[in-house]
């Protein structure tokens, strides 16, 4: 018996979905924020479906590592194995679905239930139980009940990813040409990257897709919410973005990066000239190692979402999943990635830039807050939630004739990437398999030598 | 009590007295949003410290226990970045701000005594947070603190604030004051 979870059968897709967004006409519905069906059509075609984030290989070094995360609303533990590969096990005991681990990072040989003391090794093979006399005497199979593990596990650079889905596209499909433009903050330099130590949570009343797509295509709001932290940290108002002479909107797969090449608009709010000075003093390599092109990007005004709830910032290096709990909650998990070949002091500075401007007490991240909770809120009115949401700039800003790979459109001010997001949310909620869902990628799936 | 508390020697009553006083006047500053009055109390090398509190095993417990120096904090600040989050709030743009967030902060469970030099104070206590915002937000921050203050003419200036909340998930979406 395969020690796999067996994933959901997809349920009917909910009567009038196809029609509650449109995107063609650059439309979304308020709708979408805070309805209960649709949010447990989402944990089930999009949160048990598709890829996502469940940590990086830095925080699990050795044998028995382990953190603790969730997948949708299921609790999942990543653990590396002694074959120095990484499972992704359910946290709940096969036996009354007890929770088996209660811290979120920590070091083990196994896992025992406080309940009836199952215990599992760092594989998840069940290895014994209190009393385990009796269960000889019921013919039981220890082999058949160890923790389930999710389907697939995969890496990119560091960054694992899980799906409860074996009929998910491989994870190299799935991010597709978007991990050219991923390197250029966890690849950009030998070695890689590593997360500082520790992970703040805190706890949004807003709907997961509006962080999601905050950061997967909407700069645009940055010169108008945090200008006072802005004026803060830099003493003057944030880059104007409208001025940067080349920047782009970039997605495939709903996912989505948004970016200028002035390489240091990103970090430069940290306030700190030692993190701008030390972007400036790798960018030879990052050229050399990646190009011209991506070497601009290591701190530039940019965001990224890769769907559907795991988005970073290159230059703050802030990295977070939006957890889902609910309609109208999310949990937010942030990180603090940093390249391992930085010199401490420059990791430092990094681990307190990032807080200091992305966190729960970030001068930048408090005003996001108020934003996504009332753009939650507000759709609670049942007439409200009715209401047509503009989401139509940049109709025609698709980049035909570019080497850059992916969908690529004209400028960061762009809708685009937001666009492609809540269409291909909208695609997997109207497909009962992957087979039925639709590829809308146009662009390049390849970098062209 | 440990043997390191043994060796800690309670202040005079009118010390104590005197420090209460001045931590109560600090967090009435912070509800009357006299930012600058407060920031005015923290020494030069002030080192004002709330690090992320993690839910971990007893076997797997970090340098500090539930913390440690190099992980990630919601507070690892100087007098730079306090000053610099003291400007946030100042700017008339700080949209979220108005209508104004009220604010109560309370202490209690204050115990003083005397630092590593004379002029040295070193203060555990007990901090509540309340916080309201828009028409009904409510949020609700406990914690224990540990302050280092020195003596500064017939005041105090704060020179280090740990600060400690109990919980591993904060229940908010933010920490728009100061504790």
């Amino acid at each position: 018996m395969s020690n796999i979870i067996k994933t959901l059968d997809a349920t009917d897709c909910l009567e009038g979905i196809e029609s509650v967004c449109d995107i063609e006409s650059g439309r979304i519905s308020g709708k979408i924020f805070y309805d209960q069906k649709i949010y447990e059509q989402e944990l089930e075609k999009v949160f048990a479906r598709c890829w996502l984030f469940v940590g990086h290989d830095s925080q699990i070094k050795k044998t028995g590592d382990y953190i603790t995360t969730t997948m949708g609303e299921d609790e999942v533990i990543v653990i590396r194995q002694k074959s120095g590969g990484v499972k992704v096990l359910l946290n709940a005991c096969p036996h009354r679905g007890n929770k088996v681990c209660f811290s979120e990072s920590g070091s083990t040989r196994g896992f025992i239930c406080n309940y009836h003391g199952w215990s599992f090794n760092v594989e998840g093979n069940l290895t014994g139980q209190h009393e385990s006399g009796i269960y000889e005497d019921s013919n039981f199979d220890k082999s058949k009940w160890g923790l389930k593990e999710v389907a697939k596990v995969a890496s990119y650079k560091g960054l694992i990813f899980a799906t409860f889905d074996p009929e998910s596209p491989s994870l190299e499909e799935y991010l597709g040409p978007m991990t050219w433009y991923l390197d250029a903050l966890f690849d950009n330099q030998e070695g890689g990257t590593e997360f500082v130590g520790g992970c703040i949570r805190s706890t949004y009343e807003c709907n997961w897709k509006i962080a999601a797509e905050n950061f997967v295509g909407d700069i645009l709001h940055a010169g108008w919410t945090h200008d006072s932290a802005a004026r803060a940290m830099l003493g003057g108002a944030v880059s104007k973005v409208s001025d940067f002479e080349e920047s782009y909107s970039v997605n495939w797969n709903g996912h989505g990066y948004e970016f200028a090449l002035d390489t240091v608009g990103n970090v430069a709010v940290l306030g700190d000239s030692q993190l701008n000075k030390y972007l400036h003093t790798i960018k030879p390599s990052v050229a050399e190692r990646l190009g011209d092109f991506r070497s601009n990007m290591i701190g530039s005004v940019s965001s990224c979402t890769i769907f559907p709830n795991f988005s970073f910032l290159a230059g703050q290096n802030t990295v977070r999943i939006w957890q889902p709990r609910g309609p109208n909650k999310i949990e937010l998990f942030t990180w603090v990635v940093v390249n391992k070949s930085a010199s401490q002091d420059i990791k430092d500075r990094w681990r307190k830039g990032a807080m200091m401007t992305f966190s729960p007490t970030g001068v930048f991240e408090m005003d996001d807050g108020e934003n996504w909770e009332y753009c939650t809120k507000t759709a609670k009115g049942k007439v409200t939630a009715k209401q047509d949401l503009y989401i139509g700039l940049g109709m025609d800003s698709y980049l035909e004739d570019t080497d850059l790979p992916g969908n690529v459109y004209k400028g960061q001010l762009n809708e685009a990437n937001s666009r492609a997001y809540y269409q291909r949310w909208q695609d997997l909620l109207q497909s009962k398999s992957w087979a039925d869902v639709p590829n809308r990628n146009k662009g390049k799936a390849e970098v062209e030598k | 009590m440990n043997s390191k508390e043994q060796q800690l020697t309670p202040v005079s009553m009118e010390m104590h007295y005197k420090v209460s006083g001045f931590l109560n006047m600090e967090y009435r500053l912070l509800d009357e949003e006299r930012f600058t009055e407060w920031l005015a109390l923290m020494d030069e090398d002030i080192h004002y410290w709330m690090p992320g509190i993690e839910n971990r095993r007893r076997e797997n417990l970090l340098s500090e226990g539930f913390y440690d120096a190099n992980h990630m904090a919601f507070f690892d600040d100087g007098k730079l970045d306090l000053s610099r989050r003291v400007a946030r709030f100042s700017q008339p743009s700080a949209w979220a701000e108005n209508p104004a967030t009220r604010n109560v902060h309370s202490l209690s469970n204050v115990e003083v005594f005397e630092g590593e030099s004379e002029s040295e104070l070193l203060v555990y206590s007990v901090f509540q947070s309340v916080r309201s915002r828009g028409q009904d937000e409510e949020y609700v921050i406990f914690g224990r603190r540990r302050d280092l203050l020195v003596k500064n003419g017939d005041s105090f200036k704060i020179r280090k604030r740990l600060i400690l909340m109990p919980n591993a998930t904060l229940s908010c979406k933010n920490i728009n004051t100061f504790l």
